[in-house]
């Protein structure tokens, strides 16, 4: 595999992305400029579902100003978002929309559940909605609240930005790793062998 | 039934609209059961009326012009005129409950009754909303436990009466009482006296508030939480009970009213069995023989989990490699009574139609052969004590094993007219309530009963004298007689009761109630896990050719019984033993015969729900649903089927005994056609002579359960069914005039594994004892509480003795399965009875 | 359209450029929060340090979102948990459930749980919005704790008292009984707003 100076290995980089650099002093701080400036353009899909999406809407607007965060281009194509904001209560039909929407965004993509209908089906305890949008794409962070308020929402977004800047979301979805970070405990019984009785 | 005539019709108007009461009954049954409901505290209609709370009162003119009467002390006569929404009842209402909560905290939010309280919904239904009383409450110290399970708060009493009458009336333990006078009377115990009657739980039951709490569930989940579903409770009375769970842990269990048997009663040991079901110690997952790093090996010392697939395959793999070396009679399946009955069917179906084995037990040395049990013609309970009728007792104490059925005996003996027999070896804990004592001796009950049968009541027989074999004669002459059989002792054998039994057959009007121990023992013997039978009560030799056509195959000769299954595992002849739910080592009355049995067995399999002794020794451990973890059919004594239902989901792997059957036929190349427990009913009800006609739909929709009746013909082309035939006689041991005859029963609460894994229970279990006549006592020079050596034929134990007035003279009493001494050392099964001499240490 | 139409244009947007801005600058600033917002919940003591909460499951009985889980237990009698019998051994909250509606706190006998105004919070993961009762239960102060993902501001914390609806024991709809804001450790009690006939502020 050729060898690029200053940079390094470029099968390594083709395969990592920035993580796989040689850290020298040309790029050194490249993986840092990147992901601060994904964090300050991070630029949400439209995808309100319900009274959240009202919430969301007044993040956008005046008085909260979404804008100063570079986040006032609430995109309709995937294809220029890196945020999906689902606001609301997903119900079974709309999964497999948000789902397609979700994979038609380009790498790197987050997503933010906004309210507690998004988030766990809230007072929605039904067969209709979807108990957890985490069941259907990998959610990063969770904003409570019925709605949140565009504070909260803010609130997320700045932990998303943490994140973001932190590298812990590149790395936390690595294959192998959680994923959806969906844990099923196992049921007892099933776990691996281990002495219970003697003779 | 009769259609009743017009003496026993008394026209009522209730509410402007006329209504028929039957005569004698109290105005507030006649309307509720014409849909206007009273609200009362301490009417019940198990019990007699007392017009305590007054919160009854309605209207009634009964001809003196209207006025407030306690509905629940007024038997309905001809043209009353009740009004049950008058402003005159209205106000009393108001105005009793006003007065009822003087005094009755209000801590609803932390009481276990709050949610479920007839005196919350009361109020909220006919009472004030507001007190008028600013006055501090009466106080007590709160809660005070007065027994091992029941907790009294006095302050929450309202003086119902309702505990109090169920401990005198009913249970006949009058251990709690009202005290003190006036406002001060209260509900206690007696100094140094705790409640420790073994239905105490009921009190918790039938208490409209929430004065009476039980241990067990105190503050576990509030009624809002608990999900419910009525069910049978697995012991041999078949009492139907209410299940209720939170978050998948069954939580409480409560008595369901039904006519037919428990009346809605339930004993402190069946209502509180629920503690063991969520105990950390039941088996969750297979277990087979491995290595202490926990890999499955052959021949490992330790049992290590492992998945279903290998566990089943190593039972089929021991169970094919016996076949092979030994024939079908090399394999063995022991247990199976605290089986549902489809999972017993199933399980006769796995051993004798696809492993071809007949050597199944269900029994382990201390029932009776089924051949006898399931050709008896029965009675039901009901009907057993009815009125004008008599009951002979041949059974352990049923006040020890049998509660509920205690119970219905005991309000039969003071309420109605029916005489009661016991030939039991001692006496039971109905007391005086017999008619007539005749305690038989151990090994001479059949003479007893022939005499008493044939009238040759002129000398002594088998310890009773003539005017007690006089008055028994008596007490069941021009009376339809129901024989309530069992084993009273394991240290007698089986031969004299199956005497008994035959003389009993020759009485004019007859019938019997097998009550043998363990739940589901009446289905096991009906589904044909013991030997020599097949399932719906024929044997090998009628059915035979029935089942070969639907199983395949059929075992040519009738098999061994557990003794004879352990002894062919010691000579090497059974090489695998399936134990179903059944500990020999503990429960088989020759614990040596079981340890000897079940060491030289190659393989042991193990179905069960706790590692007790004999599975911690099993070669593979199946872990089984136990009771509300699966849904099924119970048969009681009567024969009575009624449902099982699922409440909770097993622990861990555990899974359905039903499906444990099923898997393990999978693995030996067979398919049993079972899906579920209905499917296994659909072909029980196809197949067996006893059961046709009876659907799962008629079953589970019974309240009381359903029992069909024995046909005279099974139809033309099913088996015939067993019939009763005498055997030879059993020749009677002649007195020891220098030993004491053994009779070893059982208490309620001993060491077996589901009370020893209740928190609430274990502790009750007391130390062994030997129990004397005082006479016999002092003619060994023992006093009560000392050291004495017991020495049988074949070993001797040291335990405490104690005189006892109740024992007869010339026997001498050790309870089994309690801690201190296993009297089980000295039983020897080919003994028709246990001799055995007491020495002072 | 003539040419000066896109000044004029222009204009309008360098004549906002000099009136008062309305943005919040959320992180920076938090705008005030109404007095009846109903936020995170705090369970609350008495002065003497015990736990108001008695286990009773009615907040959970009620809860329409089923976010709440209670058990209770008998309370150790040399070191009890709360005055009485029962105290609630496991108090549980799951924020991705909970919508805030406060029937809990309107259920509560002992006004035991109250809303603080705390609403700004987020988590990364499901387990981490399962508050416990070590998260809910005020501090020795009185006041609540102010976890280290939750963005407390000075005085924020001031309002955990619940405003308590006046229904009457036997469910009249008509009653009008004394309304009040609960107990409140850590800042004192409030003062009643005025009643819903707006009488004279009982």
């Amino acid at each position: 595999m050729p060898k690029v100076p200053l940079i390094g290995e470029v099968g390594r980089v083709a395969d990592e992305g920035l993580e796989g650099l040689d850290h020298g002093f040309l790029t050194g701080k490249i993986e840092d400029l990147v992901k601060w400036s994904r964090a300050r353009s991070c630029w949400p899909a439209t995808f309100g579902l319900a009274c959240c999406a009202i919430e969301m809407m007044a993040a956008g607007g005046a008085h909260y100003d979404l804008a100063r965060y570079g986040m006032e281009v609430f995109r309709a194509s995937p294809r220029q978002a890196d945020l999906m904001i689902v606001a609301g209560r997903v119900s079974q039909k709309m999964a497999p929309v948000l789902r397609q929407i979700y994979d038609q965004m380009a790498e790197p993509k987050w997503v933010i559940s906004m309210g507690v209908c998004a988030s766990s089906g809230g007072m929605f305890n039904n067969y209709a909605i979807v108990q957890g949008v985490d069941q259907v794409v990998p959610v990063d962070v969770y904003a409570p609240g019925c709605p949140p308020g565009p504070e909260t929402l803010m609130h997320a977004i700045l932990t998303l930005h943490d994140h973001i800047q932190s590298g812990e979301l590149t790395r936390r979805r690595e294959p192998g790793v959680e994923g959806a970070g969906i844990v099923i405990d196992q049921r007892d019984g099933q776990t691996a062998s281990q002495m219970i009785l003697t003779r | 039934m009769t259609a009743p005539t017009d003496a026993d019709v008394v026209p009522v108007t209730v509410n402007g609209v006329e209504v028929e009461a039957n005569a004698g009954e109290l105005l507030i049954d006649a309307c509720e059961r014409n849909g206007v409901y009273i609200p009362r505290f301490c009417h019940h209609p198990r019990m007699k009326p007392v017009g305590m709370c007054r919160m009854c009162l309605v209207e009634v003119d009964a001809g003196r012009g209207a006025s407030l009467q306690p509905s629940c002390m007024l038997p309905c006569t001809p043209g009353m005129i009740v009004d049950t929404e008058s402003d005159l009842t209205k106000k009393a209402q108001d105005g009793v409950l006003e007065f009822l909560l003087i005094n009755h905290p209000l801590d609803c939010p932390v009481c276990d009754k709050g949610g479920e309280c007839p005196l919350q919904d009361q109020t909220m239904a006919y009472g004030p909303g507001e007190s008028r009383f600013v006055e501090e409450k009466r106080h007590y110290e709160k809660p005070i436990p007065i027994s091992d399970t029941v907790y009294l708060d006095r302050e929450r009493c309202i003086l119902c009466d309702r505990c109090t009458r169920f401990a005198s009336e009913v249970a006949g333990d009058p251990l709690i009482h009202f005290q003190d006078r006036g406002s001060q009377t209260q509900v206690n115990t007696f100094p140094d006296e705790p409640f420790a009657s073994y239905f105490s739980g009921n009190t918790v039951q039938i208490c409209p508030v929430g004065a009476l709490t039980a241990k067990p569930y105190r503050f576990k989940a509030r009624p809002w939480d608990l999900e419910e579903v009525d069910s049978t409770f697995p012991n041999p009375m078949g009492d139907r009970v209410n299940v209720q769970s939170s978050r998948d842990r069954v939580l409480r269990i409560q008595g369901v009213d039904s006519d037919a048997t428990n009346w809605g009663w339930l004993t402190d040991r069946d209502r509180f069995s629920f503690e063991a079901l969520s105990h950390d110690q039941r088996l969750v997952t297979p277990l087979v023989r491995g290595d202490s790093l926990g890999n499955a090996t052959d021949d490992g010392d330790e049992l290590v989990a492992t998945s279903w697939a290998v566990a089943v395959e190593r039972a089929a793999s021991a169970i094919t490699a016996s076949l092979e070396a030994g024939g079908a009679e090399s394999i063995g399946v022991i247990g199976g009574a605290n089986l549902t009955t489809e999972a017993q069917y199933v399980w006769a179906k796995l051993a004798k139609g696809v492993i071809g084995t007949d050597n199944v037990d269900a029994q382990l040395g201390d029932g009776l052969p089924a051949q006898v049990v399931t050709a008896l013609p029965r009675n039901t309970i009901s009907d057993a004590m009815a009125p004008g009728s008599a009951v002979v007792l041949l059974v352990d104490d049923p006040k020890e094993q049998f509660g509920t059925l205690f119970l219905r005996l005991r309000h039969a003996a003071v309420e109605g007219d029916i005489t009661i027999v016991e030939l039991s070896p001692i006496a039971s804990g109905l007391g005086s309530l017999v008619t007539v004592g005749a305690h038989a001796r151990p090994g001479d009950v059949g003479a007893v009963a022939r005499a008493i049968v044939d009238g040759r009541t002129d000398v002594e027989v088998g310890g009773v004298e003539p005017a007690e074999l006089q008055a028994a004669a008596a007490a069941l002459a021009a009376r339809a007689v129901t024989v309530i059989v069992g084993r009273p002792s394991v240290a007698e054998q089986a031969g004299p009761i199956i005497d008994a039994i035959a003389a009993f057959t020759e009485l004019e009007s007859v019938s019997f109630l097998p009550l043998l121990r363990r739940g589901n023992i009446s289905g096991a013997l009906d589904m044909g896990l013991t030997p020599g039978m097949l399932p719906g009560r024929t044997t090998l030799a009628e059915g035979g050719e029935w089942y070969r056509a639907a199983w395949g195959t059929v075992p040519a000769d009738s098999g061994l019984d557990t003794a004879g299954m352990l002894e062919a595992a010691v000579d090497g002849s059974l090489t695998t033993l399936v134990l179903l739910g059944a500990d020999p080592l503990a429960d088989f009355p020759d614990a040596d015969l079981a340890s000897r049995g079940l060491a030289a067995c190659r393989t042991v399999i193990a179905v069960d729900i706790f590692a007790s002794s004999s599975v911690a020794n099993a070669d593979v451990v199946l872990p089984a649903a136990g009771f509300a973890e699966g849904a099924g059919t119970h048969t009681n004594l009567e024969g009575r089927l009624s449902p099982l239902m699922q409440k909770v989901n097993p622990p861990g792997t555990a899974r359905a005994d039903w499906l444990i059957a099923a898997e393990l036929a999978w693995a030996l190349r067979a398919d049993l056609g079972i899906e579920s427990p209905e499917s296994a009913w659909a072909e029980i009800e196809r197949l067996a002579p006893s059961h046709a006609g009876a659907t799962v739909e008629q079953v589970r929709a019974a309240h009381d359960g359903l029992v069909i009746p024995r046909p005279d013909d099974a139809g033309a082309d099913r088996p015939a069914m067993v019939s009763f035939s005498a055997p030879v006689p059993t020749e009677i041991v002649p007195v020891d005039g220098y030993a004491l005859r053994l009779v070893a029963d059982r208490r309620l609460y001993d060491q077996g594994t589901i009370v020893q894994h209740c928190a609430s229970m274990a502790h009750q279990s007391d130390l062994a004892r030997i129990s004397m006549h005082p006479l016999d006592a002092a003619a060994l020079g023992v006093r009560d509480g000392d050291l004495v050596r017991v020495t049988s034929a074949r070993a001797s134990i040291e335990l405490p003795a104690r005189p006892d007035r109740c024992v007869p003279r010339g026997r001498a009493v050790i309870p089994l399965n309690r801690a201190g001494a296993d009297v089980r050392a000295l039983i020897d099964l080919a003994t028709v009875v246990t001799d055995v001499r007491v020495a002072t240490l | 359209m003539g040419l000066l139409d896109s000044v004029r244009g222009f204009g309008l947007t360098f004549g906002k450029l000099f009136d008062e801005r309305v943005t919040t600058e959320y992180p920076a600033e938090k705008r005030e929060k109404s007095e009846r917002l109903h936020g995170r919940h705090v369970l609350n003591r008495y002065e003497d340090g015990m736990e108001k909460c008695i286990g009773c499951e009615l907040c959970a009985g009620v809860c329409p979102a089923n976010c709440i889980y209670v058990r209770g237990q008998d309370n150790p009698a040399d070191d009890p948990v709360s005055p009485g019998e029962r105290f609630g051994f496991v108090y549980e909250i799951n924020y991705l459930r909970c919508i805030h509606c406060d029937l809990c706190v309107e259920a509560c006998p002992t006004e035991a749980i109250t809303e603080s105004k705390l609403f700004e919070f987020s988590f990364t993961s499901r387990d981490d919005a399962i508050y416990t009762k070590d998260e809910l239960l005020v501090g020795d102060d009185g006041k609540p704790q102010q976890l280290p993902w939750e963005d407390w501001r000075d005085g924020e914390d001031q309002h955990t008292s619940a405003w308590m609806r006046a229904t009457a024991p036997s469910g009249d709809a008509s009653y009008e009984g004394r309304v009040a804001w609960a107990g409140e450790l850590g800042y004192g009690t409030r003062d009643p707003e005025v009643g819903q006939s707006g009488g004279d502020g009982d």
